[in-house]
């Protein structure tokens, strides 16, 4: 049973009054990986985590989790079993203070028996926001509301963490430390899908890239393999013929990580 | 609340309980209709202030409580008083629990603004039907049994009974505030998709929320309609309630435990002690008032007293 993915989808569509978001997507995510969505702007990455949290309700296919399927719950009760997303813009509760965020995770959040305030201290330590806790969330720079909002959803002891461009917007430092921040979530159990626009780091940190073009799975494999894709060059970069001399230079362009 | 403020609360309700012994009647009057607006403030604040739901309607559950509870003690007028008003109490409260079960599925999708005009909306059709509907004796006014004990003056009983019901929905809405439940509903009123996402059952919350308010309020216009004696719609769905619950809230403090309380305190004994003899002035200078209070304190006075306590602290350091 140990090779059963921890997260499915199944020929998952949905479109937008006619508007493919994403089309026939298909793929499996494997326990204790850090597996990142690429791909450029209204490739279907945010849509598809809407999907997989509940938020919007797919066309077609099926999502399964952990073995049971999940397509049609309601976004708590989805967040009942075990999935945690962390948003893209913070949105934190900025009335709360760091500590009050983080402890409203841990009071909800995945079923089953729990102990509040050990799950809070440990997100907050995980996320390495320990000593920020008396602050209000109002409070916070952008880089500490990035790693409160991983906190509050790693504290719903999630098992598998939806991270939406936790790195966007930050800077070198903050970035490095956000890795960091990731890394040791993954080490403590945590699956982490991840999406991120800012390539050294997902070179650094994923296990395995997924490719989404215009909705579509264009490529499916490890960095490196993904880098040197053809298909994904021309995704990002548009088409490459006739001229074969532009897919050369576009690939470090990749590699060097300018944001795309 | 820690526990000396819990011992300090009681302590001030003590010595409340004492005060009519000083006190000349209108003044215990005063003090009755500053603790019936707290009390309702705070059952109002559970929805309003800890989910964020501003109920723009909730006088409608006064007037329900009111008169449900008004036609049924009619019907037992034989029964011993303190049993009536027992009887009195439990129908208000189902008849509102009834209510607010039967709209909260709808009326609780919409959100911000159009929550509190559609609650408004409520409270006059409530009204409309009340005086309309000939059975329920709105416009020809009904008449409360007396369950006042002979000893004690009516002024000074309803005053015990508002501070020991005040105390009670304290309590009620601090055990709502401390729980898991309570901070799902802070949860809900920060952000509610997040909360959802988080695994905060908020359409659940939201309606216990809803019910428990309601519930609270009609208890709350059960006794008032008593402490009255004799009602017509126009004595308890009343627009100004509707306002100033929400009144209550900006001038303590939005979504605090105390705020309505203090709101409450001041703006009644502003408005009936200070402004009381300035008839023609009084509307005025309230609203006058509250345009004040409200631009130089926007967090209302608990949120005024914290920022001032913040900055005494960051210039200490």
């Amino acid at each position: 049973m140990n090779n059963q993915p921890i997260l499915r989808v199944d020929r998952l569509s949905k479109s937008f009054r006619g508007l493919h978001a994403i089309t026939g997507l298909s793929f499996a995510i494997q326990p204790g990986s850090i597996t990142s969505i690429i791909g450029p702007n209204g490739a279907g990455k945010s849509t598809l985590f809407n999907l997989v949290t509940g938020y919007l309700a797919p066309s077609a296919g099926q999502i399964w989790f952990q073995g049971r399927l999940i397509t049609g719950m309601p976004t708590n009760r989805i967040a009942e079993r075990g999935i945690a997303r962390a948003f893209q813009i913070a949105r934190p509760f900025r009335d709360l203070s760091v500590f009050d965020n983080v402890r409203i995770g841990s009071l909800f959040g995945k079923a089953g028996p729990r102990d509040v305030a050990a799950t809070t201290a440990r997100a907050m330590q995980l996320a390495a926001i320990a000593h920020l806790a008396d602050r209000p969330a109002s409070a916070l720079t952008v880089g500490q509301l990035r790693h409160l909002e991983v906190a509050r959803a790693i504290a719903t002891r999630a098992d598998l963490l939806l991270a939406d461009e936790p790195c966007a917007g930050l800077n070198p430092t903050e970035t490095a430390a956000m890795i960091d921040v990731l890394r040791r979530i993954r080490a403590s159990g945590v699956t982490i899908l991840l999406v991120e626009h800012d390539m050294p780091s997902v070179m650094e940190v994923s296990d395995r890239l997924l490719v989404l073009d215009a909705g579509r799975l264009i490529a499916d494999g490890s960095p490196s393999d993904v880098a040197n894709n053809p298909q994904v060059i021309e995704a990002y970069l548009g088409s490459t013929e006739p001229e074969d001399t532009e897919s050369q230079t576009a690939e470090p362009a990749i590699r060097q990580g300018s944001k795309i | 609340m820690k526990r000396d403020q819990v011992l300090a609360v009681l302590a001030c309700a003590a010595l409340m309980a004492a005060a009519p012994i000083l006190l000349p009647p209108f003044y215990i009057r005063v003090g009755q209709l500053m603790l019936y607006s707290a009390a309702l403030g705070v059952a109002w604040s559970i929805l309003g202030g800890f989910a964020g739901y501003a109920s723009f309607g909730h006088a409608a559950f006064i007037g329900v409580g009111a008169f449900a509870a008004g036609l049924v003690e009619d019907r037992f007028s034989t029964l011993p008083p303190p049993l009536l008003l027992g009887f009195g109490l439990a129908v208000g409260g189902v008849a509102c629990a009834a209510l607010s079960a039967a709209i909260a599925y709808p009326i609780l999708r919409l959100r911000g603004t159009f929550f509190a005009i559609a609650m408004l909306g409520v409270s006059h059709v409530c009204a409309e039907l009340n005086n309309n509907l000939d059975f329920l004796q709105g416009s020809l006014g009904l008449n409360f049994p007396v369950v006042t004990p002979e000893s004690i003056a009516p002024e000074t009983f309803y005053y015990e009974l508002c501070l020991f019901t005040g105390c009670a929905v304290l309590a009620v809405a601090w055990q709502i505030r401390r729980s898991r439940f309570g901070a799902g509903l802070l949860s809900i009123r920060e952000d509610e998709d997040t909360a959802r996402m988080l695994g905060v059952p908020t359409e659940r919350y939201k309606r216990i929320a809803f019910v428990v308010s309601a519930v609270l309020t009609g208890l709350l216009g059960v006794i008032y309609a008593h402490s009255l004696g004799y009602i017509t719609t126009d004595s308890v769905y009343r627009d100004d309630t509707n306002l100033n619950l929400i009144v209550f809230s900006l001038l303590g403090g939005m979504g605090t435990l105390f705020g309505p309380v203090i709101g409450a305190f001041l703006l009644v004994f502003v408005t009936q002690v200070v402004l009381g003899r300035l008839l023609d002035f009084h509307l005025f200078a309230t609203g006058l008032l509250l345009v004040i209070l409200v631009l130089a304190a926007p967090g209302g006075v608990l949120g005024f007293a914290r920022t001032f306590s913040f900055r005494r602290r960051a210039n200490a350091e």
